[in-house]
Formats: C-alpha cells, sequence, structure tokens
C-alpha cells in the first residue's frame, strides 16, 4: 500500500549543471536540439575507453570562489551551483527562511573518486604523511548535502542516498516523504555525479557497460537503437526546490510541475544485470502509479532509463510495453547528456517537468533504427505532448529501481 | 619570510591576499583547523621549513607564523 497516496510536492525551482549545459533554460534547447554532448576526453587516458559527456563552460574557481573550490570536489561543484539557480529560481531566500524546517536530500552513486584518486597517487608516491587532511571530507557521498546545509542554512533533515544510477530519483522520492510526513516545509533535492576519472571508467569499460564507438563519438549514446553498444558517462548534478502544493500556492510560487508518485523496488537478482522478465522495474512503476493514484493510461509520457546499453534498453522496453500498452511517447534524454549516473534520476525528472510543462518531448538522439525486439514508441524527433502525467524510469546496478510520477503544473 | 608565507597562502590555499596582514588572525585569513595541517605540508614541502600543525594552531596572528618560520629556518 502507498504510504503517501496522491501527495502533490511542487516543484518551485529548478537547477542544472550537465554535459547539456550550465541552467536549466540551457539544458533544456539543448535536449530539444538533440544533438549529443559525447566526445573523446583525453584525460581518461589510460581508460580503455575514453568516450565521456563533460560538463564545459563550467569554472568553479570563478562561481564559487578560488578558495572555496580548491577545498570541494566536483560533484560538490556541481551541487552548488545547480541549488544557487534552484533556490533563485523558486524565489526562496536562505537569509529569511526557517532553516529548521528545511531538508536536504541528494543522491550519488559515488561521491567524490577523483579527489581520492589523486590523494592515493599523493600517497603512493611520496609518502602517507603527505596526503591531503581534506581528503576525507571532500569525497565522503553525504558531504553533498552537507555542504548545501552549510551554504543555506538548512538545519532540518540531510541525507544523501545511494542506488547507483537510480540515486537521483531515489533521493527526490525520499524527499517528497518527507515533505509529506511533515518533516520539513522545504527541501532541496536531486542529485550530483563527477565519476569520469582514469580508474572508474576503466572499471565501467572492464564490465562491458561503455560503449566503444571511439572514431564516431556523437553517435556513441544511441538509446533503443539497433546499433547501441553501451552508454557513454557523464557529470554533472539537478536540483529541484519542492515544497506541499498548499505551501506553493499560499506563497504564490510560480510552479514548474508536481512530482505525485513514487514507487521503488529492488530485483534481488544480480549485481548489475537487470532481471531478464523486467519484473522488478515493473513493480517500481507499479508502484509509483498507486502512489500517485493514476491507472497506466492516464501517463502520457516516459523519460526512460534508456542506458543503451543493449541488456537495459531491451528488458525496460519490454516492460514499458507490458506495463503501458497504450503507447505513450517515451524518449531518452541520455542520447544528448550522456548517462550522469546518481545525478541522471534527478536531470531526467527535471527534463519529464518540463516536457509536461512546454508540451513537447525532446528527442532520442541518434534513435536512427529502433530495435525490432522492442515495440514502444520511442521518439526519434522532438514531439508535441499533451498529457499531463508523465514517468521518469531510474534504475541502478545492484537491481535498485526508483520511478518518479511527474504531474503538469 | 611575510610576504613567503602570503605567497604560499595565496597560491597554494587560495586566501584572499587582501585579508593577509601581519595581524589578522588565522580565523579572519579563514584558516580553520584542516587548512592549518595543510599550511604545515606546504611550508615543508615548499621551503623545508617544519613547523607542525600544534605549533601552527598555537600561533595567533599571521605575524606568529612568520616568527615560527624564522625560528624554523634560521635552523636549518
Amino acid at each position: 500500500m502507498a504510504a503517501t497516496p496522491g501527495f502533490e510536492a511542487a516543484v518551485t525551482g529548478l537547477g542544472m549543471v550537465t554535459p547539456a549545459g550550465v541552467g536549466t533554460k540551457e539544458n533544456w534547447s539543448a535536449v530539444r536540439a538533440g544533438a549529443s554532448r559525447a566526445a573523446v576526453d583525453p584525460s581518461l587516458d589510460p581508460s580503455p575507453v575514453r568516450l565521456a559527456c563533460r560538463v564545459t563552460g563550467f569554472d568553479a574557481g570563478r562561481l564559487l570562489g578560488e578558495r572555496r573550490a580548491l577545498r570541494l570536489d566536483p560533484f560538490v561543484h556541481f551541487a552548488l551551483v545547480a541549488a544557487a539557480e534552484a533556490l533563485s529560481d523558486a524565489g526562496l531566500d536562505p537569509a529569511t527562511w526557517d532553516g529548521a524546517r528545511v531538508g536536504v536530500v541528494l543522491g550519488t552513486a559515488d561521491g567524490g573518486p577523483g579527489t581520492v584518486e589523486a590523494q592515493h597517487r599523493v600517497m603512493l608516491e611520496e609518502g602517507g604523511r603527505w596526503v591531503s587532511p581534506l581528503l576525507l571530507p571532500m569525497q565522503l557521498p553525504n558531504m553533498l548535502a552537507g555542504q548545501l546545509a552549510i551554504e543555506y542554512g538548512c538545519t532540518g533533515p540531510n541525507l544523501v542516498v545511494a542506488t547507483a544510477c537510480a540515486s537521483g530519483a531515489t533521493a527526490i522520492g525520499t524527499a517528497r516523504d518527507l515533505l509529506a510526513a511533515d518533516r520539513c516545509d522545504v527541501v532541496l533535492t536531486g542529485g550530483s555525479e563527477a565519476m569520469l576519472t582514469p580508474l572508474l571508467m576503466s572499471g565501467f569499460a572492464q564490465m562491458g557497460a561503455l560503449s566503444r564507438r571511439q572514431d564516431d563519438p556523437a553517435a556513441a549514446s544511441r538509446p533503443f537503437d539497433a546499433d547501441r553498444d553501451g552508454f557513454v558517462a557523464g557529470e554533472g548534478a539537478g536540483v529541484l526546490v519542492m515544497e506541499r502544493a498548499a505551501d506553493a500556492r499560499a506563497r504564490g510560487a510560480a510552479v514548474h510541475g508536481r512530482i505525485v508518485g513514487y514507487g521503488a523496488s529492488a530485483d534481488a537478482h544480480h549485481m548489475t544485470k537487470p532481471r531478464a522478465d523486467g519484473r522488478g522495474t515493473e513493480a517500481a512503476v507499479r508502484a509509483a502509479l498507486a502512489d500517485a493514484g493514476l491507472g497506466p493510461s492516464a501517463i502520457g509520457h516516459v523519460n526512460a532509463h534508456g542506458t543503451a546499453t543493449p541488456l537495459n534498453d531491451l528488458v525496460e522496453g519490454r516492460m514499458i510495453k507490458r506495463v503501458l500498452p497504450h503507447d505513450p511517447k517515451v524518449t531518452s534524454t541520455k542520447g544528448v547528456t550522456g548517462h550522469l549516473l546518481g545525478a541522471s534520476g534527478a536531470i531526467e525528472a527535471i527534463y519529464t517537468l518540463l516536457a509536461l510543462k512546454h508540451g513537447t518531448v525532446p528527442p532520442t538522439a541518434n534513435l536512427t533504427r529502433l530495435d525490432d525486439r522492442i515495440d514502444i514508441n520511442v521518439c526519434a524527433r522532438e514531439e508535441p505532448l499533451d498529457a499531463e502525467f508523465a514517468l521518469s524510469n531510474s534504475f541502478g546496478f545492484g537491481g535498485q529501481n526508483a520511478v518518479l510520477v511527474a504531474a503538469a503544473p | 619570510m611575510f610576504d613567503t608565507l602570503k605567497d604560499i597562502l595565496v597560491d597554494k590555499l587560495k586566501v584572499s591576499p587582501d585579508l593577509i596582514t601581519a595581524e589578522a588572525t588565522p580565523e579572519e585569513i579563514d584558516l580553520d583547523s584542516l587548512a592549518i595541517v595543510e599550511l604545515s605540508l606546504v611550508l615543508q614541502k615548499e621551503l623545508g621549513i617544519e613547523v607542525s600543525d600544534d605549533e601552527l594552531t598555537e600561533a595567533e596572528t599571521v605575524g606568529d607564523i612568520v616568527r615560527l618560520m624564522d625560528e624554523r629556518s634560521a635552523r636549518v
């Protein structure tokens, strides 16, 4: 039984730092345009795969101050900049709010591995006594929410969740639960990730998870396409400000949309492979629909997990067909952004809200020939949308699944 | 030695140069306990001057840190 049936969390602020751009407006134009941001990144050498979607045009020192930037890992840089945009967008002033009623719930798959790798090198080459005293506070995953609290005086519930590539969606669902339980009045939520390091990319490559299309980077991330061969990893952050819908109305806040349902499940099956029958992800979708008090036919759009790995897209595609046989418009924005891992659930929830708000489904970049085993309505081009409700799917290694139901404003 | 310390604080720890005066306290130039350890490591690595973080914590002002550095470099 759903714990929060029909509860509406109003989304009043959005902030994004992704390979598609710095800023929500920039992101929305870029995903609508549908050009992939993947490129060969020489800094990932000696990883066997050096394809990635980097955040560009982002100068942490300029945006956050040189000293502050030096003492924080990029996964915190991205989130701080996205949070500043989201709060300004929400019209909330941290100088005047009751911080005890402001929560922070963010997701990340891995915290700050770049900092760990750099300091590991220092230890091996120079010795343990030269390791930075900032190693721990820079890389711990929970610092993501901790640093936002420090920045804005949010003294309410504060946590980071880790469900691998579902982390951002799990965070948003959890944040909505906190609002429903009246544990806070405002919540900053979303996800951030900065995992593009030579070591971790080598690990992903060894798993066979990554696209090897290094000779044609722009075509590498191709969700649901017959010729897909793996994901392209990305980095960045998405932050949402959420409030109870009645509170948002009472203060006259502009609302981008609502999160009205959340479903979570575990495959309990394999450390990386999804269940071949898709029953784990299906359980999350059905739980999300029940939580929203909606039948499947109410869903007009799905922002799929759609990683472009051969297995995910096949299993997810079949699951979508089974649960939503009325063929809602499906997209995977990972064709443009790559896979932002623990941040992907957050940025895709934002794209889903914007699709409902603006009445348009962004295209699935690089979808030239749909895998003929997948019989769903994947949009290769931007398409108009007339719907009130949409799903944003996120599935993590370990079989952790999180699905959000988004609603138009 | 004040200028040497100032250069290190600005270049390595990115402390804002206009905050750094001989009278400024560590807190006023944004040096917390972690930054004090960093400073101890940087002084040793860059200048070969050994001042422990415990000693740096005792320093009440930037001028005190400069005096510690003077003492230790004279001994080398």
